[in-house]
Protein backbone atom coordinates (compact mmCIF):
# COMPACT_ATOMS: atom_id res chain seq x y z
CA UNK A 1 0.00 0.00 0.00
CA UNK A 2 2.66 2.24 0.92
CA UNK A 3 4.64 1.75 -2.43
CA UNK A 4 1.48 2.80 -4.19
CA UNK A 5 0.93 5.90 -2.37
CA UNK A 6 4.79 6.81 -2.08
CA UNK A 7 5.60 6.08 -6.00
CA UNK A 8 3.36 8.70 -7.12
CA UNK A 9 4.11 11.31 -4.62
CA UNK A 10 8.23 10.74 -4.75
CA UNK A 11 7.29 11.42 -8.76
CA UNK A 12 5.39 14.86 -7.96
CA UNK A 13 8.10 15.91 -5.56
CA UNK A 14 10.80 15.29 -8.07
CA UNK A 15 8.67 17.19 -10.60
CA UNK A 16 8.28 20.06 -8.25
CA UNK A 17 11.87 20.45 -7.03
CA UNK A 18 13.16 20.29 -10.89
CA UNK A 19 10.50 22.91 -12.37
CA UNK A 20 9.56 24.77 -9.00
CA UNK A 21 12.34 24.74 -6.30
CA UNK A 22 14.91 25.49 -8.51
CA UNK A 23 13.97 28.40 -10.04
CA UNK A 24 13.37 29.76 -5.95
CA UNK A 25 17.10 29.50 -4.35
CA UNK A 26 18.54 31.09 -1.20
CA UNK A 27 22.53 31.35 -3.09
CA UNK A 28 22.60 28.53 -5.09
CA UNK A 29 20.78 26.13 -2.66
CA UNK A 30 17.20 24.24 -3.05
CA UNK A 31 15.60 22.11 -0.48
CA UNK A 32 15.59 18.85 -1.34
CA UNK A 33 12.22 17.37 -1.31
CA UNK A 34 12.89 13.58 -1.63
CA UNK A 35 15.81 13.31 0.75
CA UNK A 36 13.36 15.14 3.58
CA UNK A 37 10.50 12.73 2.36
CA UNK A 38 12.65 9.71 2.82
CA UNK A 39 14.48 10.86 5.68
CA UNK A 40 11.13 11.68 7.79
CA UNK A 41 9.66 7.96 6.40
CA UNK A 42 12.52 6.67 7.75
CA UNK A 43 11.88 8.26 11.35
CA UNK A 44 8.18 6.74 11.30
CA UNK A 45 9.38 3.46 11.41
CA UNK A 46 9.95 1.80 8.62
CA UNK A 47 12.91 1.52 7.65
CA UNK A 48 12.95 -0.57 4.70
CA UNK A 49 10.09 1.31 2.63
CA UNK A 50 12.30 4.21 3.50
CA UNK A 51 15.59 2.98 1.23
CA UNK A 52 13.48 1.41 -1.50
CA UNK A 53 11.56 5.04 -1.88
CA UNK A 54 15.51 6.03 -1.62
CA UNK A 55 16.09 4.18 -4.39
CA UNK A 56 13.17 5.19 -6.66
CA UNK A 57 13.66 9.10 -5.27
CA UNK A 58 17.70 8.66 -6.13
CA UNK A 59 16.97 7.57 -9.64
CA UNK A 60 14.24 10.16 -10.52
CA UNK A 61 16.80 12.68 -9.37
CA UNK A 62 19.99 11.20 -10.97
CA UNK A 63 17.38 11.01 -14.40
CA UNK A 64 16.51 14.65 -13.90
CA UNK A 65 20.01 15.86 -13.41
CA UNK A 66 23.13 15.91 -15.14
CA UNK A 67 24.61 13.04 -13.00
CA UNK A 68 24.70 9.22 -14.19
CA UNK A 69 22.23 6.89 -13.53
CA UNK A 70 22.04 5.32 -10.09
CA UNK A 71 24.28 7.76 -8.15
CA UNK A 72 22.14 9.89 -6.34
CA UNK A 73 19.84 6.54 -6.03
CA UNK A 74 23.21 4.89 -4.02
CA UNK A 75 24.12 8.02 -1.82
CA UNK A 76 20.51 8.24 -1.06
CA UNK A 77 20.61 4.44 0.42
CA UNK A 78 23.62 4.58 2.22
CA UNK A 79 22.13 8.17 3.96
CA UNK A 80 18.62 6.81 4.86
CA UNK A 81 20.43 3.36 5.89
CA UNK A 82 22.11 5.33 8.48
CA UNK A 83 19.20 7.14 9.50
CA UNK A 84 17.11 4.18 9.61
CA UNK A 85 19.84 2.89 12.26
CA UNK A 86 19.76 5.68 14.07
CA UNK A 87 16.24 6.28 14.55
CA UNK A 88 14.55 5.57 17.43
CA UNK A 89 17.45 5.32 19.38
CA UNK A 90 18.60 8.58 20.56
CA UNK A 91 15.59 10.67 22.23
CA UNK A 92 12.48 8.37 21.02
CA UNK A 93 10.35 10.93 19.42
CA UNK A 94 11.97 14.11 20.66
CA UNK A 95 11.15 17.31 18.82
CA UNK A 96 14.68 17.66 18.07
CA UNK A 97 14.71 14.25 16.23
CA UNK A 98 13.79 15.42 12.78
CA UNK A 99 15.66 18.76 12.87
CA UNK A 100 19.05 16.51 14.07
CA UNK A 101 18.65 13.93 11.34
CA UNK A 102 17.77 16.16 8.91
CA UNK A 103 20.85 18.78 9.69
CA UNK A 104 23.51 15.71 9.19
CA UNK A 105 21.71 13.69 6.50
CA UNK A 106 21.80 16.59 4.35
CA UNK A 107 25.52 17.47 5.21
CA UNK A 108 26.40 13.75 4.46
CA UNK A 109 23.74 13.98 1.36
CA UNK A 110 25.30 16.66 -0.39
CA UNK A 111 28.92 15.72 0.98
CA UNK A 112 28.83 12.44 -1.00
CA UNK A 113 27.14 14.06 -3.96
CA UNK A 114 30.25 16.24 -3.94
CA UNK A 115 32.59 13.02 -4.08
CA UNK A 116 30.64 11.47 -6.69
CA UNK A 117 30.82 14.96 -9.09
CA UNK A 118 34.98 14.89 -8.19
CA UNK A 119 35.14 11.10 -8.93
CA UNK A 120 33.42 12.04 -12.51
CA UNK A 121 35.50 14.59 -12.85
CA UNK A 122 34.33 17.75 -12.80
CA UNK A 123 35.75 20.86 -11.01
CA UNK A 124 34.26 22.02 -8.35
CA UNK A 125 35.76 24.34 -5.36
CA UNK A 126 34.83 23.00 -1.99
CA UNK A 127 34.48 26.55 0.11
CA UNK A 128 32.23 27.87 -3.00
CA UNK A 129 30.10 24.66 -2.57
CA UNK A 130 29.70 24.29 1.10
CA UNK A 131 29.09 28.19 1.42
CA UNK A 132 26.76 28.45 -1.73
CA UNK A 133 24.98 25.11 -2.00
CA UNK A 134 25.37 22.66 0.42
CA UNK A 135 25.06 25.21 3.70
CA UNK A 136 21.67 27.02 2.16
CA UNK A 137 20.69 23.68 1.19
CA UNK A 138 20.90 22.40 4.45
CA UNK A 139 19.19 25.27 6.28
CA UNK A 140 16.29 24.77 3.42
CA UNK A 141 15.59 21.48 4.80
CA UNK A 142 15.63 22.51 8.23
CA UNK A 143 13.11 24.75 7.67
CA UNK A 144 11.29 22.12 6.20
CA UNK A 145 12.37 19.54 8.00
CA UNK A 146 9.00 19.79 11.05
CA UNK A 147 6.41 20.00 8.30
CA UNK A 148 8.07 16.91 6.05
CA UNK A 149 8.24 15.48 9.77
CA UNK A 150 4.71 16.09 10.63
CA UNK A 151 3.19 14.90 6.88
CA UNK A 152 5.15 11.87 7.01
CA UNK A 153 3.64 10.96 10.40
CA UNK A 154 0.08 11.65 9.10
CA UNK A 155 0.61 10.02 6.00
CA UNK A 156 1.61 6.88 8.07
CA UNK A 157 -1.09 6.65 10.73
CA UNK A 158 -3.72 6.87 8.08
CA UNK A 159 -1.44 4.00 6.05
CA UNK A 160 -1.49 2.18 8.98
CA UNK A 161 -3.75 2.84 11.70
CA UNK A 162 -3.09 1.71 15.11
CA UNK A 163 -4.78 -1.54 16.05
CA UNK A 164 -7.48 -1.39 19.02
CA UNK A 165 -7.56 -4.19 21.11
CA UNK A 166 -11.72 -5.01 22.17
CA UNK B 1 19.41 -12.82 11.62
CA UNK B 2 19.00 -9.77 13.65
CA UNK B 3 16.94 -6.39 12.68
CA UNK B 4 19.56 -4.65 12.35
CA UNK B 5 21.29 -7.06 10.04
CA UNK B 6 18.19 -7.77 7.67
CA UNK B 7 18.32 -4.24 7.37
CA UNK B 8 21.99 -4.16 6.18
CA UNK B 9 21.18 -6.92 3.76
CA UNK B 10 18.13 -5.21 2.23
CA UNK B 11 20.17 -1.69 1.72
CA UNK B 12 23.60 -3.83 0.16
CA UNK B 13 20.86 -5.46 -2.38
CA UNK B 14 19.49 -1.68 -2.85
CA UNK B 15 22.81 -0.53 -3.57
CA UNK B 16 24.03 -3.14 -5.87
CA UNK B 17 20.39 -2.76 -7.92
CA UNK B 18 21.34 0.93 -7.58
CA UNK B 19 25.02 0.30 -8.87
CA UNK B 20 24.17 -2.33 -11.57
CA UNK B 21 21.66 0.37 -13.01
CA UNK B 22 24.99 3.04 -12.71
CA UNK B 23 27.11 0.56 -15.10
CA UNK B 24 24.03 -0.35 -17.44
CA UNK B 25 23.79 3.13 -17.89
CA UNK B 26 27.46 4.05 -18.71
CA UNK B 27 26.95 1.73 -20.98
CA UNK B 28 24.12 3.63 -22.76
CA UNK B 29 21.58 0.84 -22.45
CA UNK B 30 19.61 2.68 -20.12
CA UNK B 31 18.67 5.42 -22.55
CA UNK B 32 15.48 4.01 -23.84
CA UNK B 33 14.07 3.05 -20.46
CA UNK B 34 14.87 6.87 -19.69
CA UNK B 35 13.17 8.12 -22.49
CA UNK B 36 10.28 6.30 -21.98
CA UNK B 37 10.10 7.62 -17.85
CA UNK B 38 10.98 10.62 -18.82
CA UNK B 39 8.26 11.54 -21.31
CA UNK B 40 5.14 11.81 -19.18
CA UNK B 41 7.65 13.44 -16.58
CA UNK B 42 8.58 15.91 -19.24
CA UNK B 43 4.66 16.19 -19.71
CA UNK B 44 4.13 17.39 -16.46
CA UNK B 45 7.15 19.61 -15.79
CA UNK B 46 5.63 21.40 -19.19
CA UNK B 47 2.25 21.80 -17.55
CA UNK B 48 3.71 22.76 -13.96
CA UNK B 49 6.37 25.08 -15.69
CA UNK B 50 3.85 27.28 -17.34
CA UNK B 51 1.80 27.72 -14.76
CA UNK B 52 5.11 28.12 -12.22
CA UNK B 53 5.97 31.43 -14.60
CA UNK B 54 2.36 32.92 -14.93
CA UNK B 55 2.44 33.00 -10.92
CA UNK B 56 6.13 33.85 -10.83
CA UNK B 57 5.60 36.79 -13.29
CA UNK B 58 2.22 37.86 -11.86
CA UNK B 59 4.06 38.11 -8.34
CA UNK B 60 7.04 39.57 -9.84
CA UNK B 61 5.16 42.94 -11.96
CA UNK B 62 5.19 45.55 -9.27
CA UNK B 63 9.00 45.10 -8.53
CA UNK B 64 9.42 45.27 -12.63
CA UNK B 65 7.27 48.12 -13.16
CA UNK B 66 9.44 50.52 -11.36
CA UNK B 67 12.63 48.94 -13.23
CA UNK B 68 10.52 49.51 -16.00
CA UNK B 69 10.02 52.95 -14.98
CA UNK B 70 13.85 53.50 -14.55
CA UNK B 71 14.77 51.80 -17.92
CA UNK B 72 11.99 53.67 -19.75
CA UNK B 73 14.04 57.07 -18.52
CA UNK B 74 17.28 56.01 -19.50
CA UNK B 75 16.18 54.55 -22.99
CA UNK B 76 14.46 58.43 -23.77
CA UNK B 77 18.11 59.75 -23.58
CA UNK B 78 20.03 57.15 -25.69
CA UNK B 79 16.78 57.51 -27.79
CA UNK B 80 17.91 61.27 -28.24
CA UNK B 81 21.71 60.12 -29.34
CA UNK B 82 20.91 57.82 -31.34
CA UNK B 83 18.89 59.87 -34.30
CA UNK B 84 21.77 61.92 -33.88
CA UNK B 85 23.79 58.80 -35.22
CA UNK B 86 20.99 57.49 -37.47
CA UNK B 87 21.54 60.23 -39.81
CA UNK B 88 25.31 59.02 -39.99
CA UNK B 89 24.13 55.82 -40.62
CA UNK B 90 21.89 56.10 -42.91
CA UNK B 91 24.67 56.70 -45.36
CA UNK B 92 26.35 53.43 -44.66
CA UNK B 93 23.33 51.29 -45.46
CA UNK B 94 23.21 51.90 -49.07
CA UNK B 95 27.11 50.78 -49.00
CA UNK B 96 25.82 47.40 -46.44
CA UNK B 97 23.11 46.63 -49.05
CA UNK B 98 25.26 46.09 -51.26
CA UNK B 99 28.42 44.12 -49.36
CA UNK B 100 25.42 42.13 -47.90
CA UNK B 101 23.98 41.22 -51.59
CA UNK B 102 27.67 40.12 -52.10
CA UNK B 103 27.79 37.78 -48.97
CA UNK B 104 24.09 36.41 -49.44
CA UNK B 105 25.59 35.31 -53.12
CA UNK B 106 28.83 34.45 -51.09
CA UNK B 107 27.26 32.38 -48.32
CA UNK B 108 27.47 28.96 -49.31
CA UNK B 109 25.86 27.28 -45.98
CA UNK B 110 22.28 27.96 -45.74
CA UNK B 111 20.58 29.75 -43.20
CA UNK B 112 20.64 28.01 -39.54
CA UNK B 113 17.40 26.55 -39.07
CA UNK B 114 15.71 26.91 -35.35
CA UNK B 115 13.36 24.43 -33.27
CA UNK B 116 11.31 26.32 -30.72
CA UNK B 117 11.48 24.61 -27.24
CA UNK B 118 10.31 25.47 -23.70
CA UNK B 119 12.74 25.75 -20.77
CA UNK B 120 10.90 22.93 -18.56
CA UNK B 121 12.56 22.97 -15.40
CA UNK B 122 16.96 22.89 -13.92
CA UNK B 123 19.26 20.51 -13.08
CA UNK B 124 17.76 18.89 -9.93
CA UNK B 125 21.63 18.89 -8.66
CA UNK B 126 22.98 22.39 -7.42
CA UNK B 127 26.59 21.71 -8.58
CA UNK B 128 25.75 21.62 -12.64
CA UNK B 129 24.16 24.52 -14.56
CA UNK B 130 21.97 22.94 -17.28
CA UNK B 131 18.14 23.61 -17.93
CA UNK B 132 15.92 20.59 -19.25
CA UNK B 133 14.28 21.73 -22.68
CA UNK B 134 10.93 20.40 -24.62
CA UNK B 135 12.05 19.04 -27.46
CA UNK B 136 13.44 15.57 -27.97
CA UNK B 137 14.77 13.32 -30.39
CA UNK B 138 11.07 12.63 -31.72
CA UNK B 139 11.31 16.40 -32.60
CA UNK B 140 14.95 16.03 -34.14
CA UNK B 141 17.39 17.49 -31.60
CA UNK B 142 20.75 15.60 -31.10
CA UNK B 143 23.22 15.96 -28.91
CA UNK B 144 25.41 19.12 -30.16
CA UNK B 145 23.35 21.08 -31.29
CA UNK B 146 23.57 25.04 -29.91
CA UNK B 147 20.67 26.33 -27.94
CA UNK B 148 20.50 30.24 -28.22
CA UNK B 149 17.70 32.82 -28.02
CA UNK B 150 17.25 35.75 -29.48
CA UNK B 151 19.80 37.99 -26.99
CA UNK B 152 22.83 35.44 -27.64
CA UNK B 153 24.31 32.24 -26.99
CA UNK B 154 23.04 29.65 -24.25
CA UNK B 155 24.57 26.59 -24.27
CA UNK B 156 24.53 23.18 -26.32
CA UNK B 157 22.50 19.81 -25.93
CA UNK B 158 24.44 17.24 -23.81
CA UNK B 159 21.62 14.87 -23.67
CA UNK B 160 18.94 14.02 -25.56
CA UNK B 161 15.80 11.88 -24.78
CA UNK B 162 12.54 11.23 -26.76
CA UNK B 163 10.80 14.21 -25.50
CA UNK B 164 13.01 16.21 -23.61
CA UNK B 165 16.68 17.10 -23.39
CA UNK B 166 18.95 18.61 -21.18
CA UNK B 167 20.99 21.68 -22.51
CA UNK B 168 24.85 23.09 -20.48
CA UNK B 169 24.66 26.49 -20.39
CA UNK B 170 27.70 28.31 -21.13
CA UNK B 171 28.44 29.25 -17.36
CA UNK B 172 28.46 25.77 -16.39
CA UNK B 173 32.59 24.92 -15.43
CA UNK B 174 32.51 22.26 -17.73
CA UNK B 175 31.39 24.38 -20.88
CA UNK B 176 33.98 25.19 -23.23
CA UNK B 177 33.46 27.61 -25.70
CA UNK B 178 35.59 29.37 -28.32
CA UNK B 179 35.06 33.32 -28.85
CA UNK B 180 36.45 36.22 -30.56
CA UNK B 181 36.14 39.89 -29.60
CA UNK B 182 34.24 41.67 -32.22
CA UNK B 183 36.18 44.58 -31.89
CA UNK B 184 39.66 43.82 -31.48
CA UNK B 185 39.35 40.55 -33.49
CA UNK B 186 40.86 38.41 -30.92
CA UNK B 187 40.42 34.70 -29.70
CA UNK B 188 39.67 33.63 -26.56
CA UNK B 189 38.04 31.31 -24.62
CA UNK B 190 35.27 31.07 -22.00
CA UNK B 191 36.08 30.31 -18.50
CA UNK B 192 32.94 29.75 -16.54
CA UNK B 193 33.97 29.94 -12.88
CA UNK B 194 32.21 28.34 -9.70
CA UNK B 195 30.66 31.23 -8.82
CA UNK B 196 28.62 31.65 -12.07
CA UNK B 197 31.12 34.42 -13.66
CA UNK B 198 32.07 34.03 -16.68
CA UNK B 199 35.52 34.73 -17.87
CA UNK B 200 37.32 35.68 -21.28
CA UNK B 201 40.87 33.67 -21.01
CA UNK B 202 43.41 32.89 -23.57
CA UNK B 203 43.47 36.82 -24.83
CA UNK B 204 46.59 37.77 -26.54
CA UNK B 205 48.98 39.95 -25.21
CA UNK B 206 48.96 42.01 -28.24
CA UNK B 207 45.44 42.61 -28.38
CA UNK B 208 43.70 46.19 -27.79
CA UNK B 209 40.91 44.62 -26.33
CA UNK B 210 38.56 47.11 -23.75
CA UNK B 211 35.40 46.67 -21.73
CA UNK B 212 32.57 46.82 -23.68
CA UNK B 213 33.78 44.68 -26.85
CA UNK B 214 30.99 42.50 -27.86
CA UNK B 215 31.93 38.94 -27.84
CA UNK B 216 31.00 36.77 -30.75
CA UNK B 217 31.54 32.90 -30.76
CA UNK B 218 34.63 32.19 -33.29
CA UNK B 219 33.40 28.72 -34.92
CA UNK B 220 37.10 27.49 -33.82
CA UNK B 221 36.62 23.81 -32.71
CA UNK B 222 33.85 23.04 -33.92
CA UNK B 223 31.35 23.10 -31.20
CA UNK B 224 29.51 26.27 -32.07
CA UNK B 225 28.72 27.97 -35.16
CA UNK B 226 31.20 31.35 -35.81
CA UNK B 227 29.48 34.92 -34.96
CA UNK B 228 26.70 34.25 -31.58
CA UNK B 229 26.91 36.81 -29.68
CA UNK B 230 27.72 35.67 -26.17
CA UNK B 231 27.84 39.16 -24.10
CA UNK B 232 30.17 41.99 -23.43
CA UNK B 233 33.13 42.74 -21.88
CA UNK B 234 32.59 44.52 -18.46
CA UNK B 235 36.51 44.77 -16.89
CA UNK B 236 39.74 43.21 -18.50
CA UNK B 237 43.02 42.38 -16.55
CA UNK B 238 46.21 42.42 -17.95
CA UNK B 239 49.15 41.67 -16.24
CA UNK B 240 52.39 41.68 -18.04
CA UNK B 241 53.97 38.76 -16.67
CA UNK B 242 51.12 36.59 -17.87
CA UNK B 243 50.96 34.53 -20.91
CA UNK B 244 47.28 35.65 -21.50
CA UNK B 245 44.74 38.37 -20.68
CA UNK B 246 41.65 37.75 -18.80
CA UNK B 247 38.66 39.31 -19.39
CA UNK B 248 34.80 39.37 -17.33
CA UNK B 249 32.26 38.47 -19.56
CA UNK B 250 28.82 40.19 -18.96
CA UNK B 251 26.27 37.25 -20.66
CA UNK B 252 23.78 38.28 -22.96
CA UNK B 253 21.43 35.78 -21.99
CA UNK B 254 20.29 35.92 -18.08
CA UNK B 255 19.82 32.86 -17.50
CA UNK B 256 17.64 32.71 -14.56
CA UNK B 257 14.62 33.97 -16.39
CA UNK B 258 15.02 31.77 -19.23
CA UNK B 259 11.49 30.31 -20.64
CA UNK B 260 11.94 29.87 -24.44
CA UNK B 261 15.06 28.68 -26.04
CA UNK B 262 15.86 28.14 -30.01
CA UNK B 263 17.68 24.85 -30.79
CA UNK B 264 19.87 25.34 -34.24
CA UNK B 265 19.03 21.88 -35.77
CA UNK B 266 21.25 22.31 -39.13
CA UNK B 267 24.52 22.60 -37.40
CA UNK B 268 26.96 19.44 -37.57
CA UNK B 269 29.12 19.80 -34.27
CA UNK B 270 32.09 17.79 -34.28
CA UNK B 271 31.79 14.57 -32.27
CA UNK B 272 31.00 15.12 -29.29
CA UNK B 273 33.14 14.39 -25.72
CA UNK B 274 31.29 15.57 -22.90
CA UNK B 275 33.77 17.05 -20.57
CA UNK B 276 34.03 14.99 -17.47
CA UNK B 277 30.94 13.05 -18.27
CA UNK B 278 30.35 9.49 -18.18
Amino acid sequence: MAYIVGIPILLLLAVVQATVLSNMRLLDGTPDLILLAMVAWALTGRPRQAMAGALIGGLLIDMLSGLPLGATAIIMVIVIYLVSQTAGRFWEAHLLMPLTTVLWSSLLYHGLSLAVLLALGRTLNLGFALSRVILPSTFLNLILALPAAQAASGLAESLYPPEVQI
Amino acid sequence: MTRSSSQALFAMILIMIAAGLLVLNMGGFLSPVESMVLRPIGGAQSWLAVRFYAVRDLLASPADVATLRGQVRELQSQNAQLQQEIIGLQEQVAQAQVLSALVQYARSQPDSRYLAASVISRDVSPFIRSVWISAGSDDGVAKGMPVVTDLGLVGRVVEVFATVSRVELINDPSSVVNVRLQTSRADGALQPQLNGEIWVGMISQDAEVSPGEVVLTSGLGGNYPPDIPVGTLTSVRRRDYELFQQAVLQPSVDFHQLELVLVITNFQPLPFNQPGGP
